[in-house]
Parts: C-alpha cells; sequence; structure tokens
C-alpha cells in the first residue's frame, strides 16, 4: 500500500513565497522520493533549506526566482525542466502573510500580495502546465489557507489573493482534467508558527476556539500534500483540502 | 513519511466490509498494518474478506451485523473490545443498498423512505455512538463516514439515499464536534461515481464517464487511500471534514463536458 504513496523518479518544482509549511511540504515530498527544485520568491536561508534536503539524497536544486518577472519566470521553469527532465509536480506556494484594517492598505501592499499570493500561481501554473500537457501527467497543489474560503477581520488582501488560488484550482482542474493533470489546494487554518506573531489574550480566545483545542503544526501537512502528489491522486481534483481542527465546523 | 500513513498495532471496524468500498478499505487497512473486524448483514462475502486479510498476514473477524439495529452494532464494538483489547478506527461503510437507488422521489412510498434512511443514516449514528464511547474513554480515534456527491446534489433518481448521504456530512461534523476535546477525529469521504459490484459493470463506466472530467469512474481502490490517510496519523490536524474524490465533478459542478466558452478582450 506505500508504494502508492510513493514518488520515486518524479520531479517536483516547489516556487512562491516560502515559509515554515513551504518546507515542510518540500521536505515531505523529498522524503517520499521525489526530486526537488526550490524557486524561492522571498528571502530564505538557503544553505540551511538545502542542508535539510539533501539528507534525501535524490537530485535537489535551489534557485531564488522574482516571482513578479513572468520572462524570469518562464526561463527559469524551461532550464528546469531541461536539466531535470520534466516537472511533475508543481506546488505553488502563497504563502505571503499579510493583515491591515482595509482603508489602509496602500495600492502597492494590495498588488504586492495579489501579485505574490494568486499572480505567483498563475505565472508557474502556466509554465509547468505547458509541460504537464506534454507529458499527458501532472499534480498541481496550491498552498493557501482556509481564509481562501472565508472572512477575517483585517485580511481582505489575503482572503482575496488566496480565494483566487482556490478558484484557480478549481478551473485548472476541470480545463486539464482530461489530460492527467490533477489540481488541489491544501488550506490549513491556525497553525503555531503564525499564532507566534498573535497577542497573548487573542492566542487564548483562538486555542478557546478551535474545536481540537490547540494549532496546528505546519508538519501536519506534508503527508497531505504526499498524497496530493502521487498515484493515488488520480481521482481527486479540484479539491481545497482544509487541515484546521474543525474551525471550520464550529457553530 | 511513510510512518504517518501506518496503522500498525491499530484495530479497525469496517461496516459494509464484506464488498465493494468497505472491503478495498479493510483490505488496505490491513496492508498498513491494521486489524480488522468486518461487519454486514451477509457472513458469506464477510468471511471471504477475512480470509483475505488473513492472507495479508493481520487478525480479523467477521461479525454478522445489522446496524440498523443498535443491540446488534453495541454487540460489534464490545465483542471487537473484548477480543482485540481496543478499538482504534471505526469506518461507516454499510449501505449503498440498491434497492433505494432509482425510485422516483414523488413515487416513493413511506415504507422505502423510512427504510432508506434508516440503513443509510441511522447506522452511521449507531455505530458513531457506540464506538464513540469507546473513543471517549481511551482518549484516541477516528472515524470515517462515507457520504457522496448525491448528498450534495439533486439527484433525484437517488432520492433517499441522497438526503441520508447529506445527513452523514452533518452528523460527521455534529460527532467532530462532540469528540474533539476527548482526543477523536471524525471525518467523511465523499465519493462521486464508482463502479462497484453493486452499482455496475463495463457499459456503466462507459456512459458515466461521459459527465466527468477526468473520463471515467473510480474505483473503490480509489477511494482507500484517503481512507488510509484520514485513518492515520498523516491526518493529526483534521476533524469535521468531509473530503471530496469524484475526478473534478464539484469543482465544475456537472457543466457539460467540452463545454468552452471563449471571449476575447475587446
Amino acid at each position: 500500500m506505500q508504494e502508492c504513496f510513493c514518488l520515486d523518479g518524479k520531479i517536483a518544482l516547489i516556487a512562491g513565497y516560502f515559509d515554515r509549511v513551504t518546507e515542510v511540504i518540500a521536505l515531505a515530498l523529498a522524503e517520499a522520493g521525489a526530486d526537488i527544485a526550490l524557486a524561492p520568491a522571498n528571502e530564505v536561508a538557503l544553505q540551511e533549506v538545502a542542508g535539510k534536503i539533501k539528507i534525501f539524497k535524490h537530485r535537489f536544486l535551489i534557485t531564488p526566482i522574482n516571482i513578479a518577472d513572468h520572462q524570469g519566470v518562464r526561463s527559469y521553469v524551461k532550464r528546469t525542466i531541461s536539466e531535470l527532465g520534466g516537472i511533475d509536480i508543481l506546488v505553488n506556494s502563497s504563502r505571503l502573510q499579510f493583515a491591515k484594517p482595509f482603508l489602509e492598505i496602500s495600492e502597492e501592499e494590495w498588488h504586492k500580495v495579489i501579485d505574490a499570493n494568486l499572480n505567483g500561481a498563475f505565472r508557474y501554473s502556466k509554465v509547468v502546465g505547458e509541460q504537464m500537457l506534454k507529458q499527458k501527467r501532472g499534480r498541481i497543489i496550491n498552498l493557501i489557507s482556509a481564509l481562501s474560503e472565508r472572512g477575517l477581520s483585517n485580511c481582505a488582501a489575503l482572503c482575496t489573493s488566496l480565494g483566487g488560488v482556490h478558484q484557480l484550482t478549481q478551473a485548472l482542474a476541470i480545463e486539464w482534467a482530461r489530460y492527467g493533470i490533477r489540481v488541489n489546494a491544501i488550506a490549513p487554518g491556525w497553525l503555531s508558527t503564525e499564532v507566534s506573531s498573535i497577542e497573548k489574550p487573542m492566542e487564548e480566545a483562538l486555542l478557546k476556539y478551535i474545536p481540537m483545542g490547540r494549532c496546528g503544526q505546519p508538519e501536519e501537512l506534508g503527508a497531505l500534500a504526499v498524497l496530493l502528489a502521487s498515484d493515488s491522486c488520480d481521482y481527486i481534483t479540484g479539491q481545497t483540502f482544509l487541515v484546521d481542527g474543525g474551525i471550520s465546523i464550529r457553530p | 513519511m511513510f510512518e504517518k500513513f501506518s496503522l500498525e498495532g491499530k484495530v479497525a471496524v469496517v461496516t459494509g466490509g464484506g464488498t465493494g468500498i468497505g472491503k478495498a478499505i479493510a483490505l488496505n487497512m490491513a496492508k498498513v498494518g491494521a486489524n480488522i473486524v468486518v461487519a454486514a448483514r451477509r457472513l458469506t462475502p464477510l468471511e471471504e474478506t477475512k480470509a483475505e486479510i488473513e492472507d495479508i498476514g493481520r487478525n480479523a473477524m467477521a461479525i454478522q451485523t445489522d446496524v440498523t439495529n443498535s443491540e446488534q452494532v453495541n454487540n460489534l464494538m464490545e465483542e471487537t473490545a473484548s477480543e482485540f483489547g481496543r478499538l482504534d478506527i471505526l469506518v461507516n461503510s454499510a449501505g449503498a443498498i440498491k434497492e433505494f437507488f432509482n425510485i422516483s422521489l414523488l413515487e416513493m412510498t413511506d415504507e422505502q423512505w423510512r427504510r432508506g434512511l434508516d440503513s443509510e443514516l441511522t447506522g452511521t449514528f449507531y455505530c458513531s455512538r457506540a464506538a464513540g464511547k469507546l473513543l471517549m474513554k481511551q482518549h484516541s480515534g477516528k472515524i470515517i463516514n462515507m457520504s457522496s456527491l448525491s448528498g450534495m446534489v439533486g439527484l433525484t433518481t437517488t432520492a433517499v439515499y441522497g438526503v441520508a448521504k447529506a445527513g452523514i456530512i452533518e452528523l460527521t461534523k455534529l460527532f467532530a464536534m462532540a469528540l474533539a476535546r476527548h482526543g477523536v477525529q471524525v471525518n467523511c469521504i465523499a465519493g462521486g461515481p464508482i463502479l462497484t459490484p453493486t452499482i455496475g459493470g463495463q457499459k456503466e463506466s462507459m456512459s458515466m464517464g461521459r459527465f466527468i472530467p477526468v473520463g471515467y469512474p473510480d474505483k473503490p481502490e480509489g477511494i482507500a487511500a484517503l481512507a488510509v490517510y484520514l485513518a492515520s496519523e498523516a491526518s493529526s490536524y483534521v476533524t469535521g471534514a468531509t473530503y471530496i474524490i469524484d475526478g473534478g465533478i464539484m469543482a465544475g459542478r456537472y457543466a457539460p463536458l467540452g463545454y468552452a466558452p471563449y471571449i476575447p478582450m475587446k
């Protein structure tokens, strides 16, 4: 049964705004057997990440790429395909966090959030999608959050950008279903890595509110990414998977 | 990574485990290490499944159970606990009884309505209630319910089945909330068109494929991987959720396939 989750011989490209969730997903895919190409759009500790992934002894590349530069993204992806032989799995990491009262959001800030989280997914999905259509096989996994489907004060830019990716997931899933490409999204609820930046009183209220009584750990998302990247995902497409400790069913 | 999907040392009760989806789930959970109790109304398929599980190298029991009878359900959980000393996973797969399909909504009788709800919804309630009490005491456990796209759209030919399946989605949330602080997670798998002996063969597959974005119906094994995910540590932060596995149908809401408008920018 474990063979059906195995990613031996598969090539994964993980692109976009990186955070601890992105790192966990990359490590999970590597551990399951995939070759890994990382294209962070933000500052990451390249050596540190490289050190963690190289343990799995598959092919590994890390190249910072400006997500707003569509020519740059295109030529990077083409180079990567030619160097690795193809791309089987694309992970769009739409993990730029931003929250502010709506009236205080500037034009620049709004565009930056939409560009990082939504347009990045558009750019990478286009170039990698072309390749996947040629291969007649592919898996696209969009890392968003539960804010893709519900509102939260101060989070209009995040909600809009992630909601866009939620829709992109459904639209691409339909358009490419007949060609062996599966497109899904992972939407975590509150994660411990985010809560550290919340004030104490809000954190306590949050823990009372979450049915499971705790925040999630990024490590609790890796296995789902492996499932959605694998052959087991043959019949799953167009879905956004909430991993949220029950918060969305809370009365 | 693969340890997260392991069910080594776990005990799973799978209702409807003699055939179709239930059987595929039982076998695959056994493959990742679980000991299995299969329960259903007919003993012969259960005994066959039991034998196949033992071939895989796990322990198994076959307990004839009518899930619409709460005494038999309570007995099922007690026998499981008594034989294996514990219960970790309950898969509510009993149901999908062909006699409740293809009954015109307006022609359905009172009897068909009641019996349909009983077999498709009440069974899951009785089993979850009984297992829930045991799992609460252990402060750990997983319950996996089976729903369907029929419970989300207006498929009038599967009327009472559709209502029950919609009910299962809500029941999942209710049990999830009731058990969240007790270490027990409750989730649901909603499948799309799937070919099982109950439902159809090659010709059905060809005609079904016409309205499924990926072009074909699922096989019971397709759901099994998702069931293993929901039964294992891999899904440690998931509860109250209904995960859909449907070849893309809900993502496109049954839009006519091939419908691809072209509207260039003015």
